[in-house]
């Protein structure tokens, strides 16, 4: 490529970053302003006059105990879904057995099924299983709902991994205990951060579930919390885009962490391998 | 080193959690059947859609009536949960499928309530009701077979706003009859003006129109009947009303693109001197007297008339509107009683305190004389006292899935896709079948 | 140490419970409210086939199924440009470290906010695409929420739009995932960059392609949340899709036998696409499939 296409290149690739931070920037405006400017105004315009009660009226809804139910719910949630996911696809990529392809069919049909079809049933065993406003019925079924998907993508990279790895490490005499966490885990560091990563997000911006199956204010999540601005004629718009706000910090914090380890996870552990 | 950490750390969690799910799972059912009856106090459990957040009058209007009454009733406790309007809808569906309805609730009427009634989930109220205190057909809107199955808490008529200011200027007198009402809209429309804000994603909004068209043209029992099947949509009147509509389409009354703006922005555009009309129901009178954020000049310049006569005809006292939300009683609820007796103290402490405080209008009687309220609510008032008719939102009156076809033709007729023929036909087509 | 089957079950076991119990129990389940009629309320009556039978005459579950459809198609196609996207992210030209982190920024956002952001982006009057669109002279843009025959496409755009980042992020781990030994050995034999991507990346990271293809197809037939949002399926159905037309059916026309039906039908049409896509992208030398 010539000079005069690496500044073409650089010129979109510019231009798509610019597209893609404005609605971060949109975003911040939003919270600043009342419902008559969110609505009737220039959506880039400046607020007429900044509303900070928005973010007031955010931090009297009490959302520290919403903040805090999300982080935690999130944390291991995620954690949960990447390392069961891990542990399932190890066994069916890279181990020889006949029911893998139907387990594996199977798994893959969670996927398909839509979140609204399964949430009344999903009720009733809650509240057989007397899990009904407990964190765990939310934890458990993020956990399912995201196994899926995430194996799907851990799928297509484990299949990469060159058989010769595992070979040397059962010569060595490892078992397949220590294979597992501490061969394959640590290849897979860059997937695992995407997968980790792809979770945080779904669990972070979730609400369906945590509406139905949670009533304490106390087990709520940031998500639920947003819904309170939401009324009957009438919605607080600007205190939703706050939420919204501080919502997006501690995801977009740990997103950036993640995001590195994509990368640096390949060039220190590949070598161990 | 630091990955086998992390895996030590993930598979610590995965245990605990595994485990405590375990325990939990257990305790729970111990506690959870105490939620309703445990030793001396008894436990009501209350669900509402007024979150603090977004309705504070109201929600601070719900703690005191609760606190108050828990201090009358030392034995009875309430335990509120609050969702917002779509996530109360959802969760009730959720939980009536489920047969867990919380004791106390919050239902619409008519159509609505119906189906909980035929399914036996929500109890009759008769013995609690004091019919008198409410303003008469609000009850009958959440009867049954000559049982009442919810209190009314609010009262609703659509009236037309319109902005003083943008009428003054472009030298416009309130109209009172449709043609003069078509001659608003055509100068507005040639000065530049948007006439009306409409937000017909919402649907209901639209409706509000036809319904309006329709009690004018072929009086207030046209479209009742035609719900009950003792009447028809292809009634001439209705068919001249859908074609009215279609009218004001053409006219181009409303703001551009309404088929896709919701109700809200529509109500901004209303609310940002864009549109000079918008026909909503009386809920939307705080914005337009006491709410503080809305800009003093605004509010001053906010009217409202009533619709207009079509063709000589109609009578300009028979509103669109009815009751809003009301409470029910869950049928299979183990503390029945206690939760009518709150049902009904609520129900009254909210008629005494939700005009002066939060600005609804109540379901109940309000002497409007005694209390120190805002021009335009007087008006309303008195307007509501000399109401010959009050016809119930359609989508109210209609049958949840009938609603929804009526809601989308709505649509339709508003974009054009359908003659006002063919949308009499999908309302008889579906109400037939229903039958 | 433990016989392989037992390492097996241990490893499958979590998974399997999970997905066994909170995801096919009320799949199946939901396949059998679809056998009832069933207002969600009252008393739960069976009627056989009757709603499947009903759902495969109804002109409005094949429309909002093609709508479904159509948008699995545009979202497959538009991975060709993910994909390009993540190759020039993960070469070794400088910047990509910052601008990969900035391009996935908006996957982070809620639809909540999403759908805020296109709705003012569409209003007629004061959105940005019309005003844009009106200051270079267009006397009279589109609705785009408004008009019948643009809604579907315009609210395609937000869709694929937030599912960018999701992409590109799998794309470009597959893409650091392939040894600097291989590319290295190209280039000394000479090979241009161009090459390099389509000769030896893409066919390397073709395994991830083809999941992405089924994640494409699979979330576009089942999604929901956006078109929710921003235009309630409408007007009058013009941008219904199936998982939207069903939660309308079980939620709010109150017919939840026959919304399950419908959402057990959007399984089935789910799994035979899928089914369909593996089998036209299956090579030889897969065994995971």
């Amino acid at each position: 490529m010539g000079r005069i296409g690496y500044v073409f290149l650089y010129l979109c690739l510019a231009a798509v970053a610019v597209f893609q931070v404005f609605p971060i920037f949109w975003l911040i405006l939003f919270s600043l302003k009342d419902n008559y400017e969110i609505f009737a105004g220039n959506p880039f315009a400046l607020p007429e006059a900044v509303k900070w009660e928005n973010y007031l009226s955010v931090f009297q809804g009490g959302i520290g105990t919403y903040f805090w139910n999300s982080i935690w719910t999130t944390i291991v949630s995620t954690m949960l879904t990447v390392l069961i996911a891990s542990m399932a696809t190890f066994v069916i990529t890279r181990m020889r057995w006949k029911l893998s392809k139907l387990v594996l069919s199977l798994f893959l049909i969670g996927l398909m099924i839509p979140m609204h079809s399964a949430l009344i049933p999903l009720f009733k065993m809650f509240m057989e299983a007397g899990l009904i406003d407990n964190p765990i019925s939310i934890i458990i079924t993020y956990t399912a709902y995201n196994l899926p998907i995430t194996m799907m993508i851990l799928l297509g990279f484990y299949s990469t991994i060159p058989r010769e790895i595992e070979e040397a490490a059962i010569v060595d005499g490892s078992s397949i205990h220590r294979l597992f966490f501490r061969i394959i885990l640590p290849i897979s560091a860059p997937v695992l951060s995407t997968t980790v990563i792809i979770n945080m997000i779904y669990n972070w911006n979730e609400f369906v579930f945590v509406n139905t199956f949670i009533s304490s204010d106390k087990y709520k999540t940031l998500t639920v919390g947003m819904q309170n601005f939401i009324g009957q004629y009438m919605t607080d718009w600007g205190a939703i885009g706050a939420t919204l706000v501080i919502s997006f910090l501690p995801i977009l914090i740990a997103f950036l962490f993640f995001s590195d380890r994509i990368v640096e996870g390949i060039t220190s552990s590949a070598v161990k391998g | 080193m630091k990955a086998k950490k992390a895996i030590a750390l993930l598979f610590g969690a995965v245990v605990a959690v595994l485990l405590l799910a375990g325990c939990s799972g257990s305790n729970d059912e111990k506690t959870s059947s105490s939620g309703s009856d445990s030793g001396d106090t008894k436990t009501v459990k209350f669900m509402h859609l007024w979150p603090e957040g977004s309705s504070k009058l109201h929600h601070q209007i719900v703690s005191d009536i609760i606190s108050d009454f828990e201090e009358e009733n030392q034995d009875i406790k309430i335990e509120p949960e609050v969702l917002s309007n779509e996530q109360y809808k959802d969760k009730l569906k959720v939980l009536s499928a489920s047969n867990e309805l919380p004791d106390v609730g919050m239902t619409w009427a008519a159509g609505f309530l119906e189906p909980y009634v035929n399914g036996n989930k929500f109890a009759a109220l008769d013995d609690v009701i004091e019919k008198d205190l409410f303003v008469s057909g609000t009850v009958e809107s959440y009867a049954i077979d000559n049982k009442t199955y919810g209190l009314p808490l609010e009262l609703n008529i659509a009236t037309v706003f319109y902005n003083k200011e943008i009428f003054n200027e472009n030298g416009l007198e309130v109209p009172e009859t449709y043609e003069e009402m078509q001659n608003v809209i055509q100068t507005l429309s040639d000065n530049g003006v948007a006439p009306i804000a409409l937000g017909n994603k919402d649907r209901w909004t639209g409706s509000l129109w036809y319904m309006y068209f329709a009690d004018r043209i072929g009086g207030s029992d046209v479209l009742t009947n035609a719900i009950n099947r003792t009447g028809s949509f292809e009634d001439p009147s209705l068919v001249k009303a859908a074609e009215e509509v279609q009218g004001l389409v053409d006219m181009n009354a409303f703001v551009k693109g309404f088929n896709g703006l919701s109700d809200q922005e529509a109500k901004s555009m209303f609310m940002n001197k864009q549109a000079a009309m918008y026909l909503i129901a009386t809920w939307d009178l705080p914005n337009y007297t006491t709410n503080e954020d809305v800009p003093q000049e605004f509010r001053d310049s906010v009217g409202y008339f009533n619709f207009p006569t079509v063709e000589g005809k109609g009578d300009m006292n028979s509103f669109v509107g009815g009751p809003g939300v009301g409470l029910f009683v869950s049928e299979d609820s183990e503390v029945k009683e206690e939760a009518k007796a709150f049902a009904a103290y609520f129900a009254k402490q909210w008629g005494e305190k939700s005009v002066t405080e939060a600005g609804v209008i109540p379901a109940t009687k309000v002497d409007a004389g005694a209390l120190d309220l805002p021009e335009l609510y007087v008006d309303v008032l008195s307007d509501l006292n000399s109401a010959s008719n009050i016809t119930l939102f359609a989508d109210v009156q209609l049958s949840p899935d009938v609603a929804q076809v009526h809601l989308n033709a709505i649509q339709a007729l508003f974009g054009g896709e359908v003659t006002p023929e063919g949308f009499a036909k999908e309302h008889e087509d579906a109400l037939t079948k229903e039958e | 140490m433990m016989s392989n089957k037992w390492i097996i079950t241990l490893y499958l076991l979590p998974a399997f419970l999970l997905i066994a119990v909170l995801i096919f129990i009320p799949l199946i389940l939901s396949g059998y409210y679809g056998l009832m009629n069933w207002d969600g309320i009252g008393i739960m009556q069976f009627i056989g086939f009757e709603n499947y039978i009903q759902a495969l005459q109804d002109m409005k579950f094949w429309s909002s199924a093609l709508h479904s459809f159509l948008l699995a198609a545009f979202s497959t196609l538009s991975l060709i440009v993910y994909l390009a996207v993540a190759l020039i992210l993960a070469s070794k030209i400088k910047g990509t470290n910052l601008l990969r982190k900035i391009y996935l920024i908006p996957m982070l956002l809620s639809s909540v906010a999403i759908a805020q952001l296109w709705i003012k982006v569409y209003n007629p009057t004061n959105g940005m695409l019309n005003s844009i669109l009106m200051a270079i002279g267009i006397e009279n843009p589109p609705e785009w929420l408004a008009d019948p025959s643009i809604v579907l496409f315009a609210i395609f755009i937000p869709i694929i739009w937030q599912y960018a980042g999701f992409y590109i992020l799998i794309y470009y781990a597959a893409l650091k995932n392939i040894p600097d030994t291989v590319i290295e050995a190209a280039k000394i034999d000479g090979a241009t960059p161009l090459q390099i991507a389509l000769k030896i990346k893409l066919p390397l990271i073709m395994n991830v392609f083809k999941v992405t293809i089924v994640l494409a197809v699979v979330g576009s037939l089942k999604y929901f949340d956006l078109i929710y949002v921003m235009t309630g399926g409408g007007p009058n159905g013009a941008s219904e899709v199936m998982a939207s037309y069903m939660y309308k059916l079980a939620f709010s026309s109150n017919d939840f036998g026959y919304g399950s039906a419908i959402g057990f039908l959007l399984l089935i049409i789910t799994l035979i696409v899928t089914v369909i896509i593996r089998k036209v992208t299956a090579t030889k030398e897969e065994i995971e499939y």
